[in-house]
């Protein structure tokens, strides 16, 4: 039986062994596959959005009160006019759910009907379906299309 | 591995009870930057705004990088590394062990500006003690994410300004996800979401942390 | 032979790639229903952030694979790791520069805290950050392998700005090109004009590449021959 003198100076175990140290590897990196897998099968990430659609913001709507918030919706043909201090619009949502939006400040070059835009605000009150907006900001989608598919050639030949 | 742990955790945590370099200057400074917070928010908005939490954890991430910097700085003095490399010990286990020790230090920190959030800024008490287990995850997962950017800059010229460069962007999600929780359990609403993503962040963290710590260390 | 012809003809190439790209992107593809004119930074951006994320970052991570794995560690691996990460710190602010400049006019702001931009902007300074911890250390062998460690550890952030758009709503566009059902939503001459810019910024990665290699070779070969001079003077001066 060692005392505890010479058990304190007594050599260390060795270093384990390689096989060892690879099931470890193994094992973390399953659980790590587990924790991504665990991630994003709940679907949490989504949290982390930009801005509410038309539809979330209404399915919600008590909640929301007057909080800023950024709103997405498609600029409702028709439903544009310029105002003194920016422009009003109707954006809507899936199944013809709109909300009236009232924004200060100059939209930019691409606003116009039929796009999609995110309006940074809020709603009046906690219960109007009015809104607010501080700032227009538009999100385009990521379609291209030539702007005249059939052009012809102009007189003097070129064809933009 | 786990005996290495306990081992360099208790090692860690007795210099540190030593010296009192967190009592004495971190925590200072950690109720220092509270305060300044509050002032750089104006008076109209330092007791009513919503930014309490955020505020917290940005604080956190600060006194963080300190307490990073002060775990591989005790070991520094020449020969220190390299007698520990001598001894066999498992890196994976000398990494929990200071993972352990700085999460120890980190906890500590985190409920005295907890306790502090909610005096200065009016975060409410109650909503603050509801996020207490989330704010103890996401420090526990900075402290292992910082163990290991620690050990990529210990010893580096500069070591001390490049800590901050190298691990505030892994500790970005932490920022997002810990503010989060706290808002949520501020507001109550949504709180397992995020508890769910910080749990998983220090999974990864340590999980990363034991496989490369050994690449780290070896020579 | 092959070889010798094949690094002859890069430069050339990139440059005839390019200058094809900007010829047809600025005059003979049409405008965008929607966009109209500002549709041509399509021919841009896309082809930059690409190289940025996926081909620079990744030849930097795979590199660095390389080296920590034993089989394969060599100085060559951590030299090219660090080459590319330098080509990717210019071409992620190239992205965010032309992403802002593409962001203006169509969002109506220069910069919006939506998740692919901010986790872009996060991998610009993850990158710097790199090239930071390189110059911090001065033994090469402790160097390659912190910032091998290192890299690897920030190449985790690729695939969430990858999928950030698709997991997160955001403000920034959907995928255009590598879409989840694999549908190319660019029509008629402007598609061919962004496939030839994905493959013309390419070509300038290994362009720029292999110029920043054969640097970092000179440069090492200088220190190098400097050293073994200063040698040579403290062992004159012993014999005088």
């Amino acid at each position: 039986m060692p005392s505890t003198e010479t058990s304190e100076l007594s050599p260390v175990a060795p270093p384990k062994s390689p096989s060892r140290s690879r099931w470890r590897s193994v094992g973390v990196l399953v659980v790590l596959g587990a924790a991504i897998i665990v991630l994003l099968s709940q679907g949490i990430l989504h949290s982390l959005n930009y801005f509410e659609t038309v539809d979330q913001a209404l399915a919600q709507r008590s909640s929301l009160g007057t909080k800023v918030i950024r709103l997405e919706g498609v600029v409702k043909p028709g439903s544009i006019s310029r105002t003194s201090n920016g422009a009003s619009f109707v954006i809507t949502g899936s199944k013809d759910r709109q909300v009236f939006v009232d924004a200060h400040g100059s939209p930019p070059q691409l606003f116009q009907a039929d796009i999609p835009v995110v309006v940074v605000g809020h709603f009046t009150s906690s219960t109007s379906l009015d809104f607010e907006g501080t700032q227009i900001l538009v999100k385009h989608t990521a379609t291209y299309i030539a702007a005249h598919p059939k052009r012809v050639k102009a007189p003097n030949g070129t064809t933009r | 591995m786990i005996r290495t742990a306990w081992l360099v955790a208790k090692k860690d945590l007795l210099i540190e009870r030593r010296s009192r370099v967190l009592l004495w200057q971190v925590l200072p400074f950690g109720a220092m930057a509270l305060l300044l917070s509050g002032l750089a928010l104006g008076p109209a908005h330092a007791g009513t705004s919503s930014a309490g939490p955020g505020l917290f954890y940005l604080v956190m991430l600060f006194v963080a990088l300190l307490m990073i910097n002060r775990s591989y700085v005790i070991e520094s003095t020449p020969g220190t590394r390299a007698s520990v490399q001598t001894l066999g010990l498992d890196p994976a286990g000398v990494f929990l062990g200071k993972s352990l020790a700085l999460c120890v230090e980190l906890w500590l920190s985190g409920l005295v500006l907890l306790a502090g959030t909610v005096l200065v800024l009016h975060t409410g008490l109650h909503g603050a003690l509801v996020a207490l287990p989330s704010v103890l995850v996401t420090l526990a997962a900075m402290s292992a994410a910082g163990t290991l950017y620690g050990a990529l800059t210990a010893g580096a010229q500069g070591a001390a300004t490049l800590l901050p460069v190298l691990t505030l962007p892994a500790f970005a999600p932490l920022l997002v996800a810990g503010e989060r929780s706290f808002s949520a359990a501020l507001t109550h609403s949504g709180l397992w979401e995020w508890w769910l993503i910080v749990a998983v962040a220090l999974v990864a963290y340590v999980g990363v942390g034991i496989l490369l710590y050994g690449v780290l260390e070896e020579s | 032979m092959i070889k010798q012809l094949s690094q002859r003809l890069l430069g050339p190439v990139t440059l005839l790639c390019l200058a094809l790209t900007f010829w047809l992107g600025l005059w003979v593809t049409p405008p965008d229903r929607v966009q109209g004119n500002l549709v041509r930074l399509l021919y841009v951006h896309p082809a930059v952030a690409w190289v940025a994320l996926y081909v620079s970052f990744g030849t930097a991570t795979i590199a660095s694979i390389l080296y920590l794995w034993k089989r394969t560690r060599s100085f060559t691996m951590d030299r090219i790791a660090h080459c590319a990460m330098e080509v990717s710190v210019v071409f992620i602010v190239l992205t965010l520069i032309t992403g802002s400049i593409w962001g203006r006019p169509t969002w109506g702001v220069w910069w919006a805290w939506d998740a692919r931009l901010t986790s872009t902007a996060i991998l610009g300074v993850l990158a710097v950050g790199y090239l930071a911890l390189r110059r911090a250390n001065d033994d090469s062998t402790l160097r390659a392998r912190r910032s091998a460690v290192f890299a690897i550890l920030s190449a985790i952030n690729v695939p969430i700005i990858h999928f950030s758009v698709q997991w997160w709503k955001t403000l920034h566009q959907g995928a255009t090109v590598f879409t989840s059902n694999r549908q190319l939503l660019v029509h008629g001459s402007m598609a061919w004009t962004l496939l030839l810019s994905f493959v013309g910024f390419t070509l300038l990665f290994f362009w720029l590449l292999r110029a920043r290699y054969r640097l970092e070779v000179l440069r090492e070969s200088t220190q190098q021959m400097m050293l073994d001079e200063a040698l040579l003077l403290r062992q004159r001066e012993g014999v005088m």
